[in-house]
């Protein structure tokens, strides 16, 4: 991609983010405001009941003496929860986003101003999908950034309360910096996981007439049911695959930071009870490159291309009527 | 030199429908051309095709370019307002400039800035919140200062108060205008457009009634203003229309001998409201009512 491409794009992809603001800059701003809020009132009735905060300074001065292992499970699984909390958010709005990316503009007519731009429609359509895969999750992480450090400042205030080292006890296995690239780098392999299911919609988007949302799940719902009833009456057994089982394990097998590696904990407990979870249980770089490594991922993808290359036949066509 | 715009046997339908029906037109550069018709005439349709929103059948070259294929290429050179208030709703003034300027290579902020100061639109004022005619005007500005070989305005100026109208007007005539670029514009207030076009065309269900230069029409058409005791003698010369104002009949007559008419009458040069209603009238009542309307 050369230059003058990429300066396009990013113009249009940060005309997405001025469509929309409530979803991209709000949303993430309202749920970190949520959490810290959270947290405030549980410290204020935490320090009410907790009289000279007794407890709390003994909670934190047990936690300083747990192992390292410990330290980075506990730490790293609150900012990880954290990061799923916004990333599932993230997700729905994504999808009502992506919904109607490419109809909205038809409705009220303001197609004909971008049609009157020399703004190729292969160009249209990839700034969707740029916006939905890297932009949005970039405009969350930063919600998570924040969100996180505010947490891990409040930490540290209590921490220096209770006399312990915040360095080598809190920051130091909490490691914010390797937390924040792994939410990053999970969060764009994400979207490509799900390029098939947000190019659906994008496609969706592009001739529905109408309720693209709708339309776009109401197709594979409808197509979902019929292939069980097909498959039960005419072999008296369930299909194999149905495409409803196959979106929702697509979903809800992604690489999201809450996602641990359930595998390793179904081996784990089968072989023996003796399973002692650590930070490796949760997801970490090496989980996240084998999302790589998976056929599945890439055949997700070409379905993906093939959707985006339909959005676009029929972004040539598409006229305010 | 090319011309600016090309078409052989150009047509569209829409189901049965009919809407541009195998029509021929060559535009050569530095030309306002008026497109007028009645409403569903077919006007907005052949614009569409020229833009490229639309399929078509037949040839048609617009720059040298097929408009179906090569739009984002050819809309280097042609801008076009496809109809009123169609900016984006949510965006702020200096969000759409800035989206024009980064994406247009012939977007001259500087120019656009001019226009817009003759306005009361602010930068920061979302489009959702200017009337009607605030968007006109924005939109006319951004069009005006992109430095293009081809400017297709489909009823510019619906919505807009007089006063801005004669501005815009001039200043698309006297600024914007010059022989390298060519104008296509469409209109039901004719007679705000009549003195600036160079040529004119008459659409009527898809087919071109009227196509030629303004100096033609003028040699071609002559109103006479009759006499009350000539009106018979007149009347015999096969008018193709006759109105009456103040108890006075007009005529109009196709390619009649001047010197003849002269004799009978007042001479006057028709204007392009009077030989619309002449031409489209008669079969069409509703298209009457908006000529006149207009008129």
């Amino acid at each position: 991609m050369n230059t003058a491409c990429f300066s396009r794009l990013w113009i249009l992809v940060r005309r997405e983010l001025w469509e929309s603001p409530v979803a991209f800059k709000w949303t993430p701003a309202i749920i970190g405001g949520f959490i810290l809020l959270g947290t405030a009132l549980v410290l204020i009735i935490g320090a009410r009941i907790d009289n000279e905060l007794v407890f709390t300074i003994d909670g934190i001065r047990l936690y300083a003496q747990m192992e390292d292992d410990q330290q980075r499970l506990l730490s790293a699984g609150v900012l990880l929860t954290i990061a799923a909390l916004f990333q599932q958010i993230m997700f729905l709005v994504v999808i009502f986003y992506l919904a109607g990316s490419l109809y909205d503009d038809r409705r009220d007519r303001s197609i004909l101003y971008w049609k009157s731009l020399p703004v190729s429609d292969r160009m249209t359509v990839a700034s969707k999908i740029v916006t939905a895969c890297v932009a949005v999750p970039i405009m969350f992480l930063g919600g998570i950034v924040l969100t996180q450090l505010s947490l891990m400042l409040i930490a540290s205030g209590y921490g220096l309360a209770a006399d312990i080292n915040i360095f080598s006890e809190i920051w130091a296995p909490a490691n914010p910096l390797r937390s924040w690239l792994l939410i990053l780098y999970a969060s764009l392999v994400q979207s490509l996981w799900l390029l098939p299911i947000y190019a659906w919609l994008v496609f969706c988007s592009s001739w529905a007439p109408r309720l693209p949302i709708l339309l776009a799940a109401l197709a594979p719902i409808l197509i979902g049911i019929f292939q069980h009833f097909w498959s039960f009456f005419s072999n008296f057994r369930l299909p194999d695959y149905n495409i409803l089982w196959i979106i929702v394990q697509r979903i809800g097998k992604g690489a999201l930071p809450s996602n641990i590696e359930w595998e390793q904990i179904n081996d784990a407990s089968g072989n023996s009870a003796a399973f002692v979870p650590d930070a490796d249980t949760l997801i970490g770089f090496g989980s996240v490159n084998a999302y790589l490594a998976d056929p599945a991922m890439w055949i997700g993808v070409a379905i993906g291309l093939v959707f985006l290359a339909g959005a676009v036949w029929f972004r040539k066509r598409a006229t305010d009527s | 030199m090319k011309a600016t715009i090309h078409a052989e046997q150009l047509s569209r339908r829409y189901g049965s429908n009919v809407a541009v029906d195998h029509v021929d037109l060559d535009i050569p550069a530095g030309r306002i051309v008026g497109l007028i018709g009645p409403n569903g005439a077919g006007k907005t349709t052949a614009l569409k095709a020229i833009l490229g929103l639309t399929r078509f059948e037949g040839k048609l070259e617009v720059l040298g370019l097929d408009p179906s294929k090569h739009r984002d290429e050819l809309m280097q050179d042609v801008c076009f307002i496809a109809d009123v208030a169609v900016l984006p709703r949510w965006a702020r003034v200096w969000q759409i400039i800035e989206l024009t300027e980064k994406l247009h290579p012939r977007f001259s902020r500087e120019t656009c800035m001019k226009y817009l100061a003759r306005t009361r639109i602010k930068q920061r004022s979302r489009v959702r919140t200017l009337s009607k005619g605030m968007v006109v005007q924005l939109h006319l500005a951004l069009v005006m200062a992109i430095d293009a070989k081809l400017l297709v305005l489909d009823e510019p100026t619906l919505g807009l108060d007089i006063l801005f109208r004669k501005q815009f007007y001039s200043s698309l005539l006297n600024e914007y205008f010059d022989e390298q670029r060519t104008i296509l514009i469409t209109t039901h207030q004719v007679e705000e457009v009549e003195h600036i076009l160079t040529d004119l065309i008459f659409i009527k269900d898809g087919k071109f009634i009227v196509d030629s230069s303004m100096d033609e029409i003028y040699e071609r058409y002559t109103e006479l203003m009759v006499t009350p005791d000539a009106i018979e003698q007149a009347r015999a010369l096969k008018p193709i229309h006759e109105r009456v104002l103040f108890g006075r009949h007009i005529l109009l007559f196709d390619n009649a001998e001047v010197s003849k008419l002269r004799a009978l009458g007042e001479i006057h040069k028709p204007n392009v409201a009077d030989l619309f209603v002449a031409l489209m009238g008669d079969n069409y009542e509703d298209s009457n009512e908006t000529s006149e309307a207009a008129a």
